[in-house]
């Protein structure tokens, strides 16, 4: 269950100066903020509203409130106070952005402020409490709570970039996430162990290389001086030897680096797809118990997609990141050390002059990263383009579009490929001005080196020594341009870890009672006591509405488009809850029933078919996975789908779906009938079955659903009201509300609402030549 | 008798919604009312409150304006096919609707961009003060631009407009050219 809050709730400092100064005259209902002035100007408001008074306070300072400030000061703010006697007709004016609270006061509609988005759902509390206060109704208690809902971190006072992920990137604890992201390679500890080892032994394989490549080599074997050297303790004298012995030990070494490299790759490539993948599984898997609200937010639709990057992307840091840590770490300690005391001076010229290819690399990388980014953008452009031209390529020949298109295509194109030459152009300068900045730290180390060598300053230092000096600057730049990402890295993907867990945390608005009872066999007798629903806050689809249906009866719904006939069927499924009321199936509240026990004994044909990929047979058996061939066919016969499978060359193995056959809007239609037939529910959803098909088709699953229908309780929405005639009840609604209600012979009579839209349609079909 | 009736009433009602009502400066006199919303009084007759919408904000915000009646039908009165015909006065009153229901604050100076996990942080000086607001980024919805016209959307669906950026600092142009 989502956390609600009271209306009233309001910040400590106004509550303050709202009970020092006696403002209130009874209970606070609702208390809002709104941030524009009547001349729609900024400037900030607060609304309160009690039973008796509509109390509004604002500072009358102008621009924007300080982003910075979490809480905006009260103390400077003026109050007036409207008596609830003296308003009337309180009215939100919509604009594209935000609004404007007005109400009628002495006869004239007076403006009272105005507001943008971020405040437009409390000010509209406001109105609605309002209006219900002017017009003496009751205030629920429940109506005087919101979902919890926060604009601003907490901690930085930043605006959350998503509204309904509560989620500050700044601020959120990207430790806890990342020990939980571990617990996924849980199963992987001794690899992950093998891996860090390797890389701290190649890190010391690596830190040996200078050593031999130029000391060893210049100064021992070349000078043929084996004198405090690693060769001093063998007892041979000829440096013939020795250069064998150091050719063995670079060779031996070469070797050693590519052998933890292919232990590392090996391991990697054991992990990372099976860390990957189960963490999609994961995913997927927590999907499922999700609600249908959580799949038609737009936000959510924009994460999914992001869900299959995003898995990789946490992956990744573990691979190639962590394990790189502390082996760059020990590269960085070991050739200080060794430069140090090798050399003070020289060591400190070589650090000093690190840091200019350090910050060009920590400012530049991230606006490398941002053409990238554009240029992935204007290629993801330029396919949806392709696509859309590709998809609508008969509108497209129908009106001759053909140039007007190749020029559209070529202008996305041209993006594409300014972006990537940006790119690329960038990349090209950045990689240049990169390798100057190290060059220089070289070259200037091994200028001073050079004089020290020439003995220029003292103490002289030999040319090997010198070598594995630069040797060892030249493999520092390698951990310094490390760290210089990897935070960054780590932060992004530390978010991305995040939106995986707000997934697999999701809690389904939906829920189960664990302590439901079960009832596997129902009569079919549905309630609905004063329904109310809305999809968002404050915008209700169904008002109060209430009917019952006995077991077994055929229950017409008649509306025009948008009247809330689809939601008045979703909430009977409880594919979501209702806000206020009660749908009771058989007497039990449908909140208190198993959803097994519920799904099983309701089956929805609806106008928005679904065909799963795979063969015809499993789609009819979708609903009842155990059902064997006979009882398939059977289910086919009676949704008159037998025929038309019968002529397909597979017969039922026909492969559908995306990738198999296409099948027509009616075939469609009639395998989703077949599904229903087959579930043998005993309660039957029918949402405008038949809207899609031609006339002949339409028969025929006409007579197929009078089949279906008999001994189970149907609701049966249709805009053809032809075919709701033998309904033994029929329901108009209208603005969410049941406006008419009775059997087609009443509601005849009564001429009203349903009787008007039977008449135009009977006309119009019998001017078409299709009546009845 | 009663179903004929219907149809005909039926058939009425659609020609009435596919007719459009030009309103013009000889049928149609727009007043503000003490409050500050428009009444309408079109040949005579007085309409009351009404709504005016622009059918082409971006494009032509000052042609073919849709007035509708400020109920929550919002029914089609007429359509005021060029608003510079009318009187200064009507424009006046008719702008300062407009300027209200497409606000848009304009950014006149732009303080930092940046952009971090997916959003893109905006601190700017616009006509009505300093603000910050956060868009997401790379969604093609929240920047919209018309040659040198630019329109940012924040998180919240408010808008903000940059009338000419060219007009901004080479500096100013630097931060913004990545994300325009």
């Amino acid at each position: 269950m989502s956390e609600k809050r009271p209306l009233s709730e309001m910040p400590e400092s106004l509550k303050q100066l709202v009970d020092t100064k006696k403002l209130l005259g009874s209970k606070l209902l609702v208390f809002a903020e709104a941030d524009m002035n009547t001349n729609c100007e900024f400037c900030r408001f607060v609304l309160l509203l009690t039973k008796t008074a509509l109390i509004v306070g604002t500072n009358n300072k102008l621009g924007f409130a300080d982003p910075n400030k979490k809480e905006t000061d009260f103390s400077e703010f003026s109050f007036t106070s409207y008596s609830i006697k003296d308003l009337n007709n309180p009215k939100i004016t919509t604009f594209v952005v935000g609004g404007m609270l007005s109400a009628e006061i002495d006869g004239e509609q007076t403006p009272i402020c105005a507001f943008t988005n971020a405040y437009k759902g409390r000010v509209m509390r406001v109105c609605e409490i309002l209006n219900a206060l002017i017009k003496n109704e009751e205030i629920k208690e429940e109506r005087l709570f919101e979902e919890k809902h926060d604009e601003f971190c907490h901690k930085c006072g930043m605006p959350y970039p998503e509204k309904n992920r509560k989620i500050c990137p700044k601020c959120m604890d990207k430790r806890k996430i990342f020990f939980r992201l571990a617990s996924c390679f849980k199963p992987f500890k001794i690899e992950l162990a093998v891996i860090c080892v390797i890389c701290i032994l190649s890190a010391l394989v690596n830190s040996v290389w200078p050593i031999l490549n130029g000391s060893l080599l210049y100064d021992t074997v070349l000078a043929k001086n084996k004198a405090n050297s690693v060769f001093e303790a063998l007892p041979f004298e000829d440096f013939a030897v020795f250069l064998l012995i150091l050719v063995l030990m670079m060779v031996g070494v070469k070797i050693l680096q590519q052998l933890f490299g292919i232990i590392q790759g090996v391991l990697v490539a054991k992990i990372v797809p099976k860390v990957v993948a189960d963490l999609k599984n994961k995913v997927f898997a927590s999907i499922q118990h999700l609600s249908v609200s959580f799949f038609t937010g737009k936000e959510t639709g924009g994460l999914m997609s992001r869900i299959t990057s995003d898995a990789a992307n946490v992956t990744n840091i573990f691979i190639d990141g962590l394990p790189f840590i502390l082996p760059n770490l020990f590269t960085i300690i070991f050739s200080c050390v060794v430069m140090f005391s090798t050399s003070p001076l020289l060591a400190a010229v070589a650090i000093a002059t690190l840091p200019p290819a350090i910050i060009i690399s920590i400012k530049l990388e991230p606006v490398l990263w941002h053409y990238n980014s554009r240029r992935f953008q204007t290629a993801r452009d330029f396919r949806a383009k392709l696509n859309d031209n590709l998809t609508g390529a008969r509108v497209v020949r129908a009106f001759g579009r053909e140039e007007s298109e190749r020029v559209r295509l070529q202008k996305v194109n041209g993006n594409v490929a300014a972006a990537q030459s940006d790119a690329m152009n960038f990349d090209v300068k950045y990689t240049a001005l990169y390798h100057i900045a190290q060059s220089l730290s070289s070259v200037l180390t091994f200028t001073v080196g050079a004089a020290f060598v020439l003995a220029v300053f003292k103490p002289q230092m030999t040319y090997g020594t010198l070598m594995t000096f630069t040797g060892y600057v030249s493999l520092l730049s390698g951990p310094a341009n490390f760290f210089s990402f990897i935070f960054r890295w780590w932060s992004d993907s530390m978010n991305s870890a995040q939106r995986i867990f707000e997934i697999l945390d999701a809690k389904p608005e939906v829920t189960e009672d664990p302590n439901a009872e079960p009832k596997t066999e129902i009569k079919g007798d549905i309630t609905l006591k004063d329904v109310t629903f809305g999809y968002e806050e404050n915008r209700e689809v169904l008002k109060n509405v209430s009917l019952s249906v006995n077991a077994g009866e055929m229950l017409g719904i008649v509306g025009k488009s948008g009247a809330g006939k689809t939601t008045l069927v979703n909430l009977i499924t409880r594919l979501y809850d209702v806000n206020e009321g009660e749908i009771l199936i058989d007497g039990v509240n449908v909140r208190d029933m198993r959803f097994c026990d519920l799904r099983k004994n309701i089956a929805l044909v609806s106008q928005e078919t679904y065909i799963f990929k795979g063969t015809i047979f499993e789609n009819i058996a979708y609903a009842n996975p155990s059902a064997d061939r006979k009882a398939v066919i059977d289910a086919a016969i009676a949704a008159s789908a037998h025929d038309f499978i019968c002529k397909l060359p597979d017969g039922y193995d026909t492969q559908v779906g995306s990738g198999g056959r296409g099948l027509s809007g009616g075939e469609r239609q009639r395998i989703s009938i077949a599904r229903a037939i087959l579930a043998d529910p005993k309660i039957l959803i029918l949402d405008e079955a038949t809207a899609a098909v031609d006339t002949e088709t339409e028969k025929n699953i006409q007579a197929s659903l009078k089949k279906l229908v008999k001994n189970r309780t149907t609701l049966s929405i249709a805009h053809r009201l032809s075919t709701l005639r033998d309904a033994d009840k029929l329901v108009v609604i209208d603005g969410g509300k049941i406006v008419e209600e009775g059997t087609h012979k009443q509601l005849m009579l009564q001429k009203g609402e349903y009787f008007k839209l039977f008449q135009i349609q009977s006309k119009a079909l019998a001017m078409r030549g299709i009546g009845d | 008798m009663q179903e004929k009736d219907i149809l005909q009433e039926e058939i009425k009602e659609v020609e009435k919604l596919l007719s459009v009502n030009k309103l013009t400066k000889e049928n149609a006199t727009f007043s503000e009312t003490k409050g500050g919303f428009i009444t309408l009084l079109l040949n005579g007759e007085e309409k009351g409150q009404v709504n005016v919408i622009c059918t082409f904000p971006f494009t032509a915000p000052n042609e073919f304006l849709s007035v509708r009646t400020a109920d929550d039908k919002a029914e089609e009165i007429g359509i005021i096919e060029d608003l510079l015909a009318f009187d200064e006065q009507t424009v006046a009153i008719i702008n300062k609707q407009l300027e209200m229901r497409y606000f848009m604050p304009e950014i006149l100076k732009v303080y930092s961009v940046k952009e971090e996990y997916g959003h893109t942080y905006w601190s700017v000086l616009t006509n009505k003060g300093k603000h910050k607001f956060t868009s997401p980024s790379g969604s093609s919805g929240s920047v919209i631009r018309t040659e040198n016209r630019v329109i940012i959307k924040d998180s919240d669906q408010n808008r903000y407009e940059i009338k000419d950026v060219t007009k901004l600092t080479p500096k100013e142009m630097k931060k913004l050219d990545l994300y325009l």
